[in-house]
Order: C-alpha cells, then sequence, then structure tokens
C-alpha cells in the first residue's frame, strides 16, 4: 500500500514536470519517473520480506527478492547516466532551456497566452 | 547454357562499359556494338531449334528454394523476337552512340545502355514470374537514370517516368503474388496453363486489371501516354534504344505474354482494344501539332503502341502474327527515325520543323534513309511497315464481339493509319522539304549514318523478303496463341478488304499532307483540356500536401506534446483494463510497516516542491530530498546495495545539475494556467492509475522460483554472499555488459553533443555583489574549507571505494557503488577548486570509460577458459605468508564496471563545468580545437 502510494506520487509529479515548458522540468520529471519505476520493480519482488540478501548476515527464507535489486541497481546507473545527458541538453542551446516549439505549433500557444 | 551466358556477359559488359570508356571515350560504343551482336549470333545458334518447334531452350537454377523460385530462362519464339530487338537494335543504338555524343567521358551511359540491355534480356526470357519482376523493374530504375543524366532540366521527367512505371510495377508485383498465391507455383510456363483462368473468373479478371495497368504505364497507353513525350529530355541514344524499341517494348511483350491465358477474357478485349485506338488516334493527332521532330516522333511512338496494344487485344492468330511483324517493323523504323533525327539535331543544330527546310539538298543520305524509314511507318509498299501495317487492318476486322465491333475497330484503325501517313510526310517535308536555306551543312561522317541506314534499309529488305519472316511469326503465334499456326505475310495477298483500307490510308493520307497549310490550322489548338504532367504535378503535389496534413496531426516541436502521448494512451489503457475487471491474489504477508508512512510523506512532500517551485534550485532540491527518500525506501526494503547506489547517484545528479542549472535563468518558464490544469488531470489520472496497479498487481505472491535459486545457490555457484552482487557480476554478466556499454555511449553521446554545440555561459549570480569585499566574494577564498578538508578526504574516499570494489563480492558494495563513490570524490574536488579553469580532474575520460568496458569484454573473453563468454574463473593464488587467495575474475569485470562509471562522472563534470575550452583530460585531439571554437561564439 505504503510503497504503491509513493509510486502513484512519483508518476504524477514526473508526468506534471514532463508535460511542462524548459528541458530542466523535462529532465526531473524523468528522474522522478525513473523512481517510480525502480520502486515498482522493487514492490513486483514483494515488500513483505525486507531483509538484505547478504548470505553471511541474513537467513535464505527471509532475505528480500535478490533480483528486482539487480535490476534496479543497474537501472538506476543508467538512469544517471541519461539524466546527465538531459541535462547536457538543457546546457547547449541559444539562449536558454525552452521547449517551446516554433511558430507551426497550433494549440500551445493559445495556452501560453492563457 | 548460352542463355545465363548471354545475360552474365552483358552484365559483365556493363561493368567493363566505364573501365573501356577510360581508353575510348565515347568510342567505347563500337566494341558493345560488336559484343552484342557477336552475343545475338550466340543466341542465333539455339534460334533453329525454336523455330523448328523442337522445344524452347531453357535454364534452371536455383534462387529461392525454400519458397519455389527459381532462376529460370526459357528461350521460346515470343522470346526470341524480343531478345533479337533488344540486341541487334541495341548493337546499332551503340555504334551510333560512338558518334553522337562529343568527345569526352561517357561511362555512366554505356553502363547503364548495357545494363538495361542485360535487364530487358532478363525480362524477356525470364519464366518465373519474380524473376520477370525483377528484371521488370531493373529496366524501370535504368531509364530513370538515362533521363535523368541529361542534366537538370531532365530531373522532373525522370522522376515523373520513374513514379508512374514504378506504379506500374506494383500493379505488376501485386499480379505477380496474385498468381503466386492462386496457383502455388512461380513458373510463368506453368502458371499460363493453369486451370484457375478459367475457373476463377475473379482471379483472371483481377490479374487481367493488373497486367494490363502494368503494361500501359510501360508501354504509354492513355492515359498514362504523357510520359514518354515527357522524357525525350533524354539524349537521342536513349529515346531510341529505350522509348522507341526496347523499354516501351515490355508491356507489349508483356500483353503477348499473357496472351494464351487472358485473351478470351472480355475485360481484356476491350481495354486492350479500346484504350489501344484511343491512343493509336490521339498519338498520332498530338504527333501532327508537334513542331520539335523528337516529340513528333515520341507521340508517333505513343500511336503506334496503341495499334500494337489494340491489335493483341483482338487475340486472333492473324492478329498475333500482325503484333509480330509490326512490333518488328517499328523497333526498324522507329528507331532508324530517332537516330536520323539526332543526325539533323548534331549537323543543323535544331529539331523544330519551323526552323529547317530544305536538308535534302545538303544532307541527299540522310534525307532518303529518313524517307525510307518514315515511308515503312506511313505504311507504303514495299516496305515492311506496309505488311504489317496491312496484316493489322486484316485482323482487325476479325475483332471479337458482336458484328459491328469488326467494321468499327477497322474504320478507326484506318483513321490512325492516315493520321500516321500525314505526320510521316509531316517529319520528313518539314526537315528535308522546302526551300535550303543552311548551304553550309554538310552530310555527316558515314559512321554516324551507318547504324541508322542498316536498319533503315533492313525496314525495306524485310519487306521485300517478309516471307522469310513467317517461321519466326508462326512460332510467336503459336506462342502467344497456343495452337500452331501458319503465319502468310506477303507483299501481294491478292484484293482484299485489307488492301482496300490501305489504298484509302495512302490516298487521304496523301490528301491530308497535300493540305497540311489547312490541317495545321485546323490542330493548332488544345486538343485536351489538361496536360498529362500537369495531371500528374497536381497529384503528386496533393498527396506531398496530404500527408504534410497528417502528419501535421502530429507535428511539434514541443517536446511537450509528445511526451503526454504514452501517458494518455497508458490511462486509456488502464481504465479499459480496470473496466474489464482484474483478479487481484492475496499478499502472503503485510506488506506495508508503519514507519513506511514517514517515507511516503517525505515523498509526497518533495513531489509537491518540485512541482510547485518557480526556481530552479529549489526543484532541484526537492528533487533530491525525492531521491534521497526513495534510497531510504530501498533501504527499508532490505536493497542496502539498491539504496547506496541511490543514495551516490543522487549526490551526483545534484551535483552536475548544478553545474548546467547556473547556466540558466534562476526561475522556470511561466506556463498558462490551461496548460498547467490539463498537465494535473494527465498528472492525476497517471499517478493513480500507476498507485492502483502497483498495489493491485504487483508482490502478491511467494517469492520467485529464480529469486529462491539465487537465494540458496547463489554463495555455492560463486563464493560470494552478496547476492545482488553476484547477480550482477556473475549470473547476469552479460546484462551488466550491456548496461556497462550503454552508459558508456551515453558518456560518448554527452562529448559528441557538446564538441557540435557550445554550453550557454555561466551567469554571475547577482546577490554576491552585496558581499564585495568579503571572503565570500573570492573564489578561493570561500573554498578554503572545502579545500583543506578535500586534501585529506580525497584519498580517504579513493580508499574507501577501492576497499569498497573489493568486497562487493561479500558486503554492499561492488563496482557500482565503489565507482561512486569515486566520483563522489571527484566531484569534491571538482566543487573546491576556486576557478572552473583549475577544477578540471586531468584524466583522460573517453580513455577510461573504453577502458572499463574493454575489461569487462576481456574477462568475458578469459570466461572462454571456463567454457563461455563471462564465466567467471576462479583461482585459489596461494599467499607467501601461507593461506590462499581466493581469486574470482568477477572481480576483474567489477573493475570494468567501476572504470566505466568513474569515466562517465568525470566526463560530466569536466564537461560540463568548463567555462571555456575543452578540459586538459581530453586528449589532443579534433575534439578540443572544437570545442574551443564553440567557447570563443559564446564570448562574442
Amino acid at each position: 500500500m505504503t510503497l504503491a502510494i509513493s509510486v502513484g506520487l512519483l508518476v504524477a509529479g514526473g508526468v506534471y514536470l514532463v508535460v511542462q515548458r524548459g528541458m530542466v522540468r523535462i529532465t526531473f520529471g524523468f528522474v522522478l519517473l525513473g523512481h517510480a519505476v525502480n520502486l515498482l520493480l522493487v514492490s513486483g519482488g514483494g515488500a513483505f520480506r525486507r531483509e538484505a540478501p547478504l548470505m553471511s548476515e541474513t537467513d535464505a527464507s527471509v532475505a528480500a527478492d535478490p533480483l528486482p535489486q539487480a535490476f534496479v541497481l543497474t537501472a538506476i546507473v543508467i538512469a544517471f547516466a541519461i539524466t546527465v545527458y538531459m541535462l547536457t541538453l538543457a546546457g547547449v542551446g541559444k539562449r536558454d532551456d525552452d521547449t517551446r516549439g516554433g511558430p507551426a505549433v497550433s494549440g500551445e500557444k493559445d495556452e501560453e497566452k492563457a | 547454357m548460352v542463355l545465363p551466358l548471354v545475360l552474365a556477359a552483358l552484365t559483365a559488359l556493363a561493368l567493363a562499359a566505364p573501365l573501356l570508356d577510360r581508353f575510348l571515350g565515347r568510342s567505347t560504343g563500337w566494341p558493345l556494338a560488336a559484343a552484342f551482336l557477336g552475343l545475338a549470333a550466340l543466341v542465333a545458334t539455339r534460334a533453329p531449334e525454336v523455330l523448328s518447334g523442337a522445344g524452347a531452350p531453357s535454364f534452371d537454377a536455383p534462387w529461392m528454394p525454400a519458397v519455389g523460385v527459381g532462376f529460370h530462362l526459357r528461350l521460346d519464339g515470343l522470346a526470341l523476337l524480343f531478345v533479337s530487338l533488344v540486341l541487334v537494335v541495341g548493337a546499332l543504338v551503340m555504334a551510333y552512340s560512338a558518334s553522337y555524343f562529343s568527345h569526352g567521358r561517357h561511362g555512366d551511359f554505356y553502363l547503364l545502355m548495357t545494363l538495361f540491355a542485360a535487364a530487358m534480356f532478363g525480362l524477356v526470357l525470364a519464366d518465373d514470374v519474380v524473376l520477370l519482376f525483377v528484371f521488370w523493374e531493373i529496366t524501370t530504375i535504368c531509364s530513370f537514370f538515362l533521363i535523368g543524366r541529361s542534366g537538370l532540366s531532365a530531373s522532373r521527367p525522370a522522376v515523373r517516368t520513374l513514379i508512374l512505371t514504378a506504379a506500374g510495377g506494383l500493379a505488376l508485383l501485386t499480379a505477380v503474388v496474385l498468381m503466386w498465391v492462386t496457383t502455388g507455383t512461380t513458373r510463368l510456363s506453368v502458371i499460363l496453363e493453369h486451370s484457375a483462368w478459367t475457373d476463377d473468373p475473379a482471379f483472371a479478371t483481377a490479374v487481367a486489371v493488373l497486367v494490363i495497368l502494368a503494361a500501359f504505364t510501360k508501354s504509354a497507353q492513355f492515359p498514362f501516354h504523357y510520359w514518354l513525350p515527357d522524357a525525350m529530355a533524354a539524349s537521342t541514344p536513349v529515346s531510341a534504344y529505350l522509348h522507341a524499341a526496347a523499354m516501351v517494348k515490355a508491356g507489349i511483350y508483356l500483353l503477348m505474354r499473357f496472351s494464351p491465358a487472358l485473351a478470351d477474357h472480355a475485360v481484356w478485349q476491350t481495354a486492350l482494344i479500346g484504350f489501344g485506338l484511343v491512343t493509336a488516334v490521339l498519338g498520332a493527332l498530338f504527333a501532327l501539332q508537334r513542331h520539335d521532330l523528337k516529340e513528333l516522333l515520341a507521340y508517333s511512338t505513343v500511336s503506334q503502341l496503341g495499334f500494337l496494344v489494340a491489335i493483341i487485344g483482338v487475340g486472333t492468330p492473324a492478329a498475333m502474327a500482325a503484333a509480330t511483324a509490326h512490333t518488328l517493323a517499328h523497333a526498324l523504323f522507329k528507331a532508324t527515325l530517332f537516330m536520323l533525327v539526332g543526325v539533323v539535331d548534331r549537323e543543323a543544330g535544331s529539331r523544330d520543323i519551323r526552323k529547317l527546310t530544305g536538308l535534302r539538298r545538303v544532307m541527299p543520305v540522310t534525307a532518303t534513309l529518313t524517307g525510307l524509314a518514315a515511308l515503312s511507318m506511313a505504311g507504303v509498299p514495299p516496305l515492311l511497315g506496309f505488311v504489317s501495317k496491312e496484316s493489322m487492318f486484316g485482323a482487325f476486322l476479325d475483332a471479337p464481339g458482336p458484328g459491328w465491333v469488326g467494321p468499327v475497330v477497322g474504320g478507326v484503325a484506318v483513321v490512325g493509319a492516315i493520321l500516321t501517313f500525314a505526320y510521316s510526310f509531316r517529319l520528313v517535308y518539314g526537315a528535308f522539304g522546302g526551300p535550303t536555306e543552311q548551304s553550309h551543312l554538310r552530310e555527316p561522317k558515314a559512321a554516324f549514318l551507318f547504324p541508322a541506314a542498316v536498319a533503315s534499309v533492313a525496314g525495306l529488305v524485310l519487306g521485300l523478303v517478309v516471307p522469310l519472316l513467317n517461321p519466326l511469326v508462326d512460332r510467336v503465334v503459336t506462342d502467344t496463341w497456343g495452337l500452331v499456326h501458319d503465319s502468310d505475310l506477303a507483299l501481294w495477298h491478292g484484293f482484299s478488304t485489307a488492301l482496300g483500307m490501305s489504298v484509302v490510308v495512302l490516298g487521304a493520307g496523301t490528301v491530308l499532307f497535300l493540305r497540311r497549310a489547312w490541317l495545321d490550322r485546323v490542330l493548332d489548338r488544345s486538343l485536351f483540356p489538361v496536360r498529362g504532367t500537369e495531371v500528374f504535378e497536381r497529384l503528386y503535389r496533393g498527396t506531398i500536401a496530404l500527408g504534410a496534413r497528417v502528419g501535421d496531426l502530429t507535428r511539434s516541436d514541443s517536446p511537450a506534446q509528445h511526451l503526454a502521448m504514452p501517458f494518455v494512451l497508458l490511462a486509456v489503457l488502464a481504465s479499459v483494463a480496470l473496466s474489464a475487471g482484474l483478479a487481484v491474489g492475496d499478499f502472503p504477508a503485510p506488506v506495508s510497516r508503519p514507519m513506511d508512512w514517514v517515507l511516503v510523506a517525505l515523498i509526497a512532500a518533495s513531489v509537491l516542491g518540485a512541482v510547485v517551485a518557480r526556481s530552479r534550485l529549489a526543484a532541484l532540491g526537492s528533487i533530491g530530498v525525492g531521491g534521497f527518500t526513495v534510497a531510504l525506501w530501498f533501504f527499508t526494503l532490505g536493497a542496502p546495495d539498491v539504496g547506496l547506489t541511490q543514495l551516490l547517484v543522487e549526490v551526483l545528479t545534484v551535483v552536475v545539475a548544478v553545474l548546467v542549472l547556473r547556466r540558466l535563468p534562476r526561475s522556470f518558464h511561466p506556463t498558462g494556467r490551461v496548460r498547467r490544469a490539463a498537465a494535473a488531470v494527465l498528472a492525476i489520472v497517471a499517478g493513480g492509475v500507476a498507485a492502483l496497479a502497483t498495489y493491485t498487481m504487483t508482490g502478491r505472491r511467494e517469492l520467485s522460483p529464480a529469486a529462491d535459486y539465487f537465494l540458496t545457490e547463489a554463495e555455492n555457484e560463486t563464493g560470494g554472499t552478496n547476492v545482488v552482487n553476484t547477480i550482477l557480476v556473475d549470473f547476469r554478466a552479460l546484462d551488466t555488459l550491456g548496461e556497462l556499454t550503454v552508459l558508456g555511449i551515453a558518456g560518448l553521446v554527452i562529448v559528441a553533443v557538446l564538441n557540435a554545440n557550445g554550453l550557454l555561459p555561466n551567469r554571475q549570480p547577482t546577490a554576491i555583489h552585496r558581499f564585495a569585499g568579503s571572503p565570500i566574494d573570492s573564489p578561493t577564498d570561500a573554498t578554503i574549507l572545502f579545500r583543506t578538508v578535500g586534501r585529506w578526504l580525497a584519498p580517504l574516499v579513493i580508499l574507501l571505494s577501492a576497499y569498497l570494489l573489493l568486497r562487493g563480492h561479500y558486503e554492499p558494495g561492488g563496482g557500482f557503488i565503489s565507482a561512486l563513490v569515486g566520483g563522489a570524490g571527484f566531484a569534491l574536488a571538482y566543487l573546491s577548486a576556486p576557478s572552473s579553469d583549475r577544477a578540471p580532474i586531468r584524466w583522460p575520460y573517453i580513455a577510461l570509460i573504453a577502458s572499463g568496458v574493454g575489461v569487462a569484454v576481456l574477462t568475458g573473453v578469459a570466461g572462454y577458459l571456463e567454457g563461455s563468454f563471462l564465466r567467471p574463473v576462479h583461482l585459489d593464488i596461494p599467499l607467501p605468508w601461507g593461506g590462499e587467495y581466493h581469486f574470482t575474475s568477477a572481480l576483474v569485470f567489477d573493475v570494468g564496471v567501476y572504470l566505466a562509471v568513474i569515466g562517465v562522472v568525470v566526463t560530466a563534470l569536466n564537461r560540463l563545468g568548463g567555462d571555456s575550452g575543452p578540459p586538459g583530460g581530453m586528449p589532443r585531439s579534433r575534439g578540443a580545437s572544437r570545442s574551443g571554437r564553440s567557447a570563443g561564439k559564446e564570448t562574442r
């Protein structure tokens, strides 16, 4: 329940940010979405066993599922690389990290005025 | 073996042509002509066998045996007719090209022409429908390039021709697939005898329509006729070969080839006779309107092809015999005329009959040869054109259908022939008649006239000895009609209706020629409200515009529109799934603990903070809190390795983000209320769905068998007690290697992006002026704490990271975590530097990334010692002081991970942190000067 609420909160925040204007906010949105998916993966292993899968300290009968943990560990590092890449994109350009579309885009402009 | 040999020889000649051209220039045409004739002679050695009806030489080789498509060639009478056109007319045109072109290199022309000949040869011999289609397409492509090579003005005609003929090609492809599916074979000779043509009327009609479409586009039949005059942008040899003798005859060939199966089909007969005659008459009328000799010939070709299509539609043995004779006659006189018009164009500098006059006095030989060919075209005895036209007249009268059809069809054909007569004379008179103005002109060299002379005289000689053609005609009729037939082509058949029609044509044609001034006046208007090329262009532009309009629905530079789509879709899918109902299992044990709610609250606070923040830095702070909370979550859930990784990544993310944020405005761009509301709705729906899905669909079962296996067996299998780490470096090392590579590529991409685009300049914080004069204003003084601490902390951090790396197999740690700790050390060193110039870590970061991936791969290769890629190698090394050290190559693999991650971190710090130029760690390379230049741009 708590894990699911956390995932929901992170997804909501992430989705809100990625549809905003500006590369930095989009990047932050992706960071939150990354967190959400990582928690989801761990949740897939089950949140009812919460002992670290370190066999020198923990008995196999109570240890948490190690497989999603391995997935998430690499996912975090890759998400980091992607985050850095997106931040790089935010840092290059003409003026700032604006992502507003060109004049050909209809609809968007009206929203900006509102 | 003759058939594949000739095909291979033609292909080899095509490839050799550019080489020959290197030494011979335009004279390459002569050896090619000789080779064509040699190959024709080679094919002729099998001709007696074909003509006697003893059988068709064939060649079979497997091509795609799995689907039953074979490389089948078959030389029957029909193929022989077209092969002789392709090779003999090809030889003449090649010889002609050797004089036509200017001195210099024409390698591409000779290559394409020979390649085209090879494709045409293959097309008429192919006994497999797939093979037939492939050759058909090659002729289309060669035609495109041969037209297009004539310069800029030819580019649109080339494209128009390509699109139209390729569209016909698609129709043929559809027909091929239909036939293949219906008959179960791709063998053409088998397909044509299949019972489906009579048993399955829908199939027969569909194939008939498709084949007609393919043939009509290729052979320029109304309403697709316009491409042929359009294609006159090509050079004269191309027109003489492709657009008179060979390529446009591919459509005729196709119709004749499918006649045995379709000749009795009403759609086939109606379409062929109807459109053929319309094309014949319209083409002739258009030809009478033209002043450009080449354009006149193009319309004349359209018209003559119309006659051929119509006569094939009649489909009787006599019609097929007439079609054979006329195909031959037309190839001879039309190739001649094209070549001679080219001669006139070369010598007199114009092809316009309003500018040319009286050339007969200065170029009598050219005039005679042109006259001879034009007489053949006009159907004047005793030329071959007369024989073929009169046999067509005879056949038209027997057109299938009710009794009135024959006379009507014959009548229309006579009208077409009268117009043909008129434009034939218009052509000759236009260029060679009247007073001589250009008296300085001379007859061209004999070599230039020779190829045209051969074809022109052949039209006369063959007319005189026309019965000699009967064996070939008989074979073609047998192949296209199905039964043996005795043809009786002859100059004189006695008094018949056909003779009467010929007389009418000659008489009326002469009258029309004599009253040419009146005729010109009558025809000096547009006969048609639209031009084909204009219709084509309108359709073309309309299609492109339609595509743009469809694309506009989703075309946007704004990432938000694209990014919103997947979430909208997910929300929709989720609501569908929810409304369908879910089977929800039970949790094996309680999954929530009271302390969790603290984490939930922290996450809620950080998400809220990130969402409402207007300042970039504030948002980053909130994001950081969220990251740390997620790390805590991992610790709580029993994932210390993951938690550590998350913690370190969060630190580094914040550091890197700060390096970028200082180049950007303080506040975010304002967004409108509508957009915020829409985003909020989407966010709440997506968040709700995600929470619901997570709650109902995850963790509601006992541990998976895989998890059980890892927990119980990991230590025995690998010697490691940290199960997560053993999964990363022992069990699923290939995944990790892949992820490592992605990481490395991300690092390289960052470098590439920054080499191509300069970073935005740093912004000076305004608030700092308040502290002017104090230590806070001085970068050196302000960092003193950092530097002092950093000096003794840095070695410790590096030691710590090495320790974490070594123990990773047993305790929390490992390559990722230790590298991130090391990276955090670098970040510390970086931030403590007084200026960005002095900050960079002078390490070759690209080499670091590369060595990381390299070490990992090499470790993987070492795994072959144990049997497979990436299998860990275990060694017990005796220590000098007693005991043993248990070595596993998984540790070396982890070193690779370490190096790659460190490389990416250092890349980010160095390249995003610098103010100008590349950091010293970058090897002196092209990239250095490029980013130096972009940095210079920023300061301007």
